[in-house]
């Protein structure tokens, strides 16, 4: 079977819920044509070249299905006609190319599982620091000693910052002094 | 232009004046096998301000490459990737 990939685009304007009906719709065509599905992707907002019907952004979905060669059709059929689709565009992918993305599709899955492994990590790690905090937060004591450091930080830095300056101004006496005393010869 | 006169001897014309980088196409060297409509990285490179298709002898891209990049441009323009003209 040959692997096609469609995109389309759908208003920015539309509610979730009719976005996700209408994509499952389109879906739907696909799975019940006897297609299999390698990607279906929200590919998110993004701006458009030029506005279409007085859009100038839109939602990108793409799909990447192996299908028999009515599918492709009935798909662009029922975009046609339905007014949640703005534009869409079917290729018909060559075996190499074809193979290529389904690879990189893959690889997107995995990366996109880690990345949300790590962010549920991250917010538990983050859960677990709030509530540590929550814990220690009853001692006022600790406050105290956070506090004072970054005080005695920024005391050094203001201490810190008149000094060259100080240097410099002798300098520039010095360098109007030399200017006086040719002026004078 | 650094145009000497009067300049015989041989049939080199422009090598003279400059030495100019001989163009080569990218996407052979790069052994480049599909130009994905997707890619709007590599596609940029090949539309100028007006939003034009930079011309083979500009880009010094290969016929196959060449021809394979508009259809990748004429792809992504349909579905607002890309824009017709700019303005």
């Amino acid at each position: 079977m040959p692997t096609y990939e469609t995109l389309f685009i759908t208003p920015p304007t539309l509610s979730d819920e009719d976005e996700r009906s209408t994509v499952e719709g389109l879906a739907a065509i696909v799975t019940d044509g006897g297609g299999s599905f390698t990607v279906n992707e929200r590919m998110g907002r993004r701006r458009l070249a030029y506005a279409i019907r007085k859009f100038d952004d839109g939602v990108y979905t793409r799909f990447l299905y192996d299908a028999g060669v009515d599918v492709p059709k009935e798909l662009e059929r029922r975009i046609r006609l339905s007014d949640n689709v703005l534009r869409s565009l079917t290729v018909r992918l060559e075996e190499d190319w074809a193979a290529a993305s389904k690879i990189q599709a893959v690889k997107d899955a995995e990366r996109r599982a880690e990345q949300e492994a790590e962010a549920a990590r991250l917010a538990e790690e983050e859960a677990a620091r709030a509530a540590e905090a929550a814990a220690a937060a009853p001692e006022p004591t600790e406050e105290a000693t956070e506090t004072a450091p970054a005080e005695a930080a920024s005391e050094a830095t203001t201490e810190s910052a008149p000094e060259p300056a100080a240097t410099e101004t002798p300098d520039a006496d010095a360098g109007e002094a030399a200017e006086a005393k040719k002026e004078g010869e | 232009m650094a145009m000497r006169r009067g300049g015989r001897g041989g049939g080199f014309g422009r090598r003279r004046f400059l030495f100019r980088r001989r163009k080569y196409c990218k996407f052979c060297e790069a052994k480049t096998q599909w130009i994905d409509h997707k890619d709007m990285k590599t596609l940029q490179n090949y539309i100028p301000e007006r939003a034009k298709i930079l011309p083979r002898r500009i880009s010094g891209n290969c016929a196959k490459h060449q021809r394979d990049l508009m259809r990748a441009i004429k792809r992504a323009r349909s579905i607002a990737l890309l824009p017709f003209t700019s303005d």
